[in-house]
């Protein structure tokens, strides 16, 4: 993770909420890193830096364990995206969200935005299985290393666990349907407050994933990103008239200036 | 204590100052001053107070890093800095509480309510290895018989601020007297649970230090401002719960309260709320590690970060459980439990050492400097300079790990060194990786570093020119001799790295990479592709290029490129020893099969060499060897204006014994160039005429050759008009081969009747004598045309010659060819005339082809002149109305009336009237009628004529 070391100030944040296993760094890797690997459980949290465009986003990648919970609202604050993640095959990691997670994202910005993401659909959905066009580096390699993982996911998981047999051949039922995740997405609003007609479409913010074979993984980060554009412009608006000054903050500003208005 | 007192300068007393080194340490024997390489710096974290110690160590470690390279990562040293001898001797009951360090003073607080100050000294062995002496100044006893639970120094004001017992009270940091009370205010505080200085205060007093303060049983934060001799409140902030720990930065207070951790900002009493921690469970740490962010104790083992705020900036680090204290030294956060010291990169939150730490107490920051202390004694744990925890990052070939503590600590080192340093550990990564094979990863790191491309082609033996002047980087930028030594003799390794080094220098060659050594570059590449039998070989030499003669010559010789060195000659300006080179592989004296077409190549070299005296002198060789193509150095030269190009005389005289080759460039000059010299197509001709007349005279006869030698001889002689007509007449006057080509001479001489004699009763070849007709007439008015036509309609019928002509020929054959001429071209012919000469018993059925042409055309002539007729009638009555009509009126011709062509008046009566009465004057209508009546502009009455 070089990138996230180089140490360049963030313009906005991102995080991914939700109950443990659900695969959250999963997520984060195939994005980053477009493979689908072996993770271990995330302790506390980590982040990673993506430059899009001009900006720098960072994506808070959280911890799901309950020992970790009173971190979520800390890790949230000042967040322009959440993640709500669950497990497809998990209607409890649904429930958790409800339960546990929608609370940590009060400390999120006013406007943020929310999407819920159903992951591991390629164990429901045939069109999720195969790799993606974009991630075509998802080689042989991670087909084996799914027989080793997926079984202590689904052994961690409260659902029942599926033998290894069962996972290639039979397809698991499908625990959360797309319908559930738009009407959480509808309760969401209201325990925001916000007017559903003013608001991002359910159908535009609930996506399923599927980090095993990247299937909707770019998709739902940038789509995400492209949203969060207004929020990071916004941001640097308000640090511009910020009684603080910061050189390199000014420097970029009024050269910005500068080069409108000779145009 | 003279630094002390000098740093009430500083702004802040209480950040932590800058010292400088002691003087001892500064470079002396044992160095030998070629050792220190003045361009390879080193740097510390945060101890910019030891830079000067840190570089001498560090290039003592860089000597040794051999030794070292099987060693794991080491980033501290674990040094004892106060032994318990000196402390506490024997007295196993005594402890340390706290302690303080403040310049090279070291203050010891223990459980018997005694401070102990100590003179802290570091040395460095001879070795380089840090070490601390010290030297025990005092020690005092504080008379309160409880521990001595905190100290901190404000060195600005010479005290030592002293938690005992529940009261917080200030000792001289000299004579450890404790300060009596001012008599404006008290300098005690009672009930007092814990404090904290504030290193970032917002006052901006130097000669006061701001404290935040902690009481038992209530739920509340004071600030005090602490003086030389008292301390005062200036605030007071409630909490929500009772307080156990805090920090402060500014204005915000980081406070551990029971169950959580909360931001508090003292001035706005705004709040934050962090996140829930059980400080009965685990004892909260608040570690203020810069400006406006802390480092907090969170459950599950963390290390959590949080800014002012209450926003996380850094992923948290997991320590273990127990964790007993904490801090950061950039880019480290450090944490101590009871056996162990632990430390997480803050960059990567990865776990890069552990220490074995018995009985491990506290863990304190000083000005940079980490000071640890178990119950007994007290240790410095001294950071490895950066450079040489790099190095053995690199020494392990951790790449990525010793490539993000480069980049990360690019805030602790000066920019233009931090460039240098980048550098090099990007360019040392690339050798590991190259080293490793992969290649990608290493050309990504070798172009981030600028690497001088030639530390990689000094690694390939003999690539480099003899000539240059490079000498590799030291200290050495990768641990290999050469390939060899990297490969260990595995050859299929050698050549995947002569296959990187080919794709490396073909993408930097054109770059600014390759900028003052472009000349070692392109030999390096020429070499390889060479040895490699590397098709862009020939595309390096044809295009721009810098390879050294001197060196590629041997090279290309060994490896039998003669081709390419061929090219190279011509590159380099000696084309003579290039094409010397071609004519002895063309020849087969050497070997090179790069082309298979080197003649040809040759050919076309010659072709478009501007140096005729090379074109000259090898021509003759390029001829002998293959006249068809050889004669392409003169026929394809590209066209240019130059005058001092060849000049065909010139040619047609070299080429005067290669006879073939003339033939093909006189056709050449004649044919294709269309000269227009007389010399050349009579040389033409005569040369065709040579060819015609030698394959005659074989024995046995190639028809088909003579046949298409005589269609150019025929071709030429029929469309030339330059050559001398009499002079190859002559040359075939009594050939009776020759027919066809003489009657077409004696057409170029206009002597028709002489032609169609030889066509007719000597060739009998009525198609030729035809055709031959209307090539003579082609461009000439109708009355030649009929002339021509009507000769061979008499030829064609003339008796007296029929009679006498060669048997075998009937007179019907003539006659019949007399009929087809008439049926087929009898609009050419005068029909009375022809009738006149048309025997009397030929019937009427035999001509009426020609005859109902000769019918219809008269008739057209005959109609159509008819009509001309009444037209000029019609015009002629036009004109006569006209005139009736105007001599009925006077036309007035006046001095001030003006002529309607001219504009000009008149001066003479003499007029001329147009039709429809316009006088006009003579002159102007003589000109209108000469010229073009289009030309000038007309008078409205003479629109009508």
């Amino acid at each position: 993770m070089p990138e996230s070391s180089k140490m360049k100030k963030p313009d906005v944040k991102v995080v991914l909420l939700g109950d443990m296993n659900v695969g959250k760094t999963s997520l984060l890797h195939r994005y980053t890193e477009k493979k689908f690997k072996d993770t271990i459980s995330t302790v506390g949290g980590a982040f990673f830096l993506k430059q899009w465009g001009p900006y720098n986003i960072s994506i808070w990648d959280t911890a799901g364990r309950e020992q970790f919970h009173g971190l979520g609202s800390m890790y949230c604050r000042g967040a322009a995206a959440v993640i709500l993640t669950y497990d497809v095959t998990n209607w409890q990691s649904l429930a958790e969200l409800e339960e546990r997670f929608l609370s940590l994202t009060d400390t999120a910005n006013l406007d943020c935005i929310y999407a819920v993401v159903g992951n591991k659909a390629d164990l429901t959905d045939p069109k999720a299985q195969r790799p993606q066009e974009t991630d075509v580096v998802s080689e042989d390699r991670t087909e084996c290393e799914e027989d080793q993982t997926e079984p202590q996911v689904t052994s961690a998981c409260p659902t029942p666990p599926a033998s290894p047999a069962s996972l290639s051949g039979l397809m698991l039922h499908q625990q959360v349907t797309h319908e559930d995740a738009v009407a959480f997405y509808g309760r969401i609003l209201r325990y925001k407050g916000l007017d559903e007609n003013n608001s991002l479409p359910a159908e535009k913010m609930c996506f399923e994933t599927s980090a095993k074979t990247g299937y909707n993984v770019n998709t739902l980060f940038e789509t995400l990103f492209d949203l969060v554009l207004p929020s990071i412009l916004r941001k640097r608006n308000e640090n511009q008239e910020s009684p603080t000054v910061d050189l390199e903050e000014c420097r970029g500003a009024t050269g910005k200036r500068s080069r409108s208005a000779c145009c | 204590m003279k630094h002390c007192r000098g740093s009430i300068y500083n702004k802040f007393p209480f950040s932590r100052t800058v010292l400088n080194a002691p003087d001892h340490l500064h470079p002396a024997a044992g160095f030998d001053s070629e050792q220190i390489h003045s361009d390879q710096p080193s740097y510390t974290v945060l101890h910019h107070g030891y830079v000067n110690v840190c570089l001498y160590v560090s290039i003592c470690c860089l000597q040794r890093l051999d030794v070292l390279a099987e060693m794991s990562v080491k980033a501290f040293e674990l040094v004892p800095a106060v032994e318990r001898d000196l402390l506490m001797g024997d007295k196993a009951r005594i402890n340390i509480e706290c302690i303080e360090c403040c310049g090279k003073h070291l203050y010891v607080g223990t459980n018997d309510c005694f401070i102990h100050h100590f003179l802290l000294d570091e040395v460095t062995s001879p070795k380089g290895k840090p070490s601390y002496s010290s030297q025990k100044l005092l020690h005092k006893y504080l008379g309160l018989k409880k521990p001595v639970a905190e100290l901190r120094a404000a060195s600005a004001l010479e005290r030592l601020i002293v938690l005992c017992d529940g009261i917080v009270f200030l000792v001289d940091m000299v004579t450890l007297e404790t300060v009596p009370s001012a008599a404006g205010g008290g300098a005690k505080i009672r009930g007092v649970t814990a404090f904290c200085v504030n290193e970032n205060p917002v006052s901006g007093d130097p000669f006061c230090v701001e404290m935040g303060v902690l009481s038992w049983k209530r739920r509340t934060v004071q600030i005090y401002m602490v003086y030389e001799d008292r301390v005062q409140l200036v605030k007071e902030v409630t909490t929500p719960e009772q307080p156990c720990a805090v920090s402060l930065d500014g204005y915000f207070l980081c406070l551990a309260l029971a169950t959580q951790y909360m931001i508090l900002n003292y001035n706005t009493g705004a709040s934050q709320d962090l996140f829930p921690y059980n400080s009965e469970e685990r004892r909260p740490i608040v570690k203020r590690i810069d400006r406006e962010e802390f480092l907090l104790a969170a459950p599950g083992g963390l290390g959590m970060f949080a800014n002012a705020e209450g926003v996380s900036q850094r992923a948290p680090v997991n320590w273990s459980e127990s964790v007993i204290g904490a801090t950061v030294c950039f880019p480290y956060v450090v944490a101590l439990d009871e056996s162990f010291i632990t430390i997480h990169s803050m960059l990567d939150q990865q776990l890069k050492q552990t220490l074995s730490f018995r009985d491990g107490h506290i863990l304190e920051v000083f000005e940079g400097k980490v000071i640890l202390a178990s119950t007994k004694a007290v240790y410095v744990l001294v950071p490895l300079p950066l450079e040489r925890q790099i190095q053995d990052l690199l020494a392990s070939h951790r790449v990525e790990e010793a490539l993000v503590l480069t980049e990360g600590a690019q805030r602790n080192i000066p920019k233009d060194k931090f460039q240098i340093l980048h550098k090099r550990i990007l360019q040392q990564a690339g050798f590991i990786q190259f080293g490793q094979l992969q290649f990608l990863e290493a050309k990504e790191h070798f172009r981030k570093g600028q690497l001088d491309v030639r530390e990689l082609i000094s690694l390939y033996p003999l690539l480099m020119p003899a000539s240059s002047s490079f000498t590799r980087c030291h200290p050495p930028l990768h641990e290999f001799a050469d390939l060899n030594h990297l490969a260990q003799g595995d050859q299929e390794k050698v050549l995947r790295c002569k296959k990187f080094l080919i794709s490396y220098l073909g993408e930097v060659r054109s770059t600014e990479v390759a900028n003052g050594c472009r000349e070692d570059v392109d030999t390096a590449l020429l070499k390889l592709y060479a040895e490699q039998d590397h098709d862009s070989l020939l595309d390096l030499l044809a295009s721009e290029n810098a390879c050294l003669l001197t060196d590629s010559v041997p090279w290309l010789e060994k490896y039998h490129k003669y081709f390419a060195l061929g090219l190279l000659y011509h590159y380099n300006g000696q084309d003579s020893a290039a094409l010397q080179l071609w004519i002895r592989v063309a020849d087969g004296d050497l070997e090179d099969h790069t082309r298979s077409d080197l003649y040809e190549y040759v050919v076309d070299f010659l072709c478009s060499c501007s140096n005729l005296d090379l074109v000259w002198k090898y021509a003759d060789w390029a001829l002998r060897k293959d006249p068809t193509i050889g004669v392409h150095i003169f026929t394809k030269r590209p066209g240019s204006k130059d005058q001092s190009d060849l000049n065909p005389d010139d040619v047609v005289t070299y080429l005067g014994k290669h006879s073939r080759a003339l033939l093909l460039y006189l056709e050449h000059v004649v044919l294709e160039r269309r000269t227009q010299k007389e010399r050349f197509h009579t040389h033409l001709a005569v040369l065709y005429l040579e060819r015609v007349l030698s394959l005659l005279s074989e024995s046995s006869k190639n028809e088909q050759q003579l046949t298409r030698a005589r269609e150019r001889l025929q071709a030429l002689l029929r469309e030339s008009n330059l050559y001398r007509v009499q002079f190859i007449l002559g040359k075939m006057e009594n050939n009776d081969h020759l027919l066809l080509e003489r009657a077409t001479l004696h057409g170029k001489l206009e002597e028709h009747d002489k032609a169609l004699h030889i066509l007719v009763h000597e060739l009998r070849d009525f198609p030729s004598a035809e055709a031959f007709v209307i090539w003579a007439s082609s461009c000439q008015d109708s009355a030649y045309r009929q002339r021509l036509f009507h000769l061979l309609l008499g030829v064609y019928l003339d008796r007296t010659l029929t009679g006498k002509s060669a048997a075998g020929v009937s007179s019907g054959d003539l006659e019949m060819a007399a009929v087809d001429l008439l049926n087929r071209h009898g609009e050419v012919f005068d029909a009375v005339r022809v009738l006149r000469m048309l025997p009397e018993g030929w019937s009427l059925q035999l001509l009426r082809p020609f005859l109902g042409r000769a019918v219809r055309a008269s008739m057209h002539a005959c109609r159509t002149s008819q009509i001309a007729l009444g037209l000029a009638h019609s015009e002629n009555l036009q004109l006569l109305h006209d005139r009736l009509k105007e001599r009925k009126k006077p036309i007035l011709v006046s001095e001030k009336k003006g002529c309607h062509l001219c504009h000009n008046t008149f001066s003479e009566p003499d007029v001329v009237c147009l039709p429809g009465g316009v006088p006009v004057h003579t002159h102007c209508v003589a000109q209108r009628v000469r010229d073009p009546p289009t030309k000038r502009p007309l008078t409205n009455s003479s629109n009508h004529t």
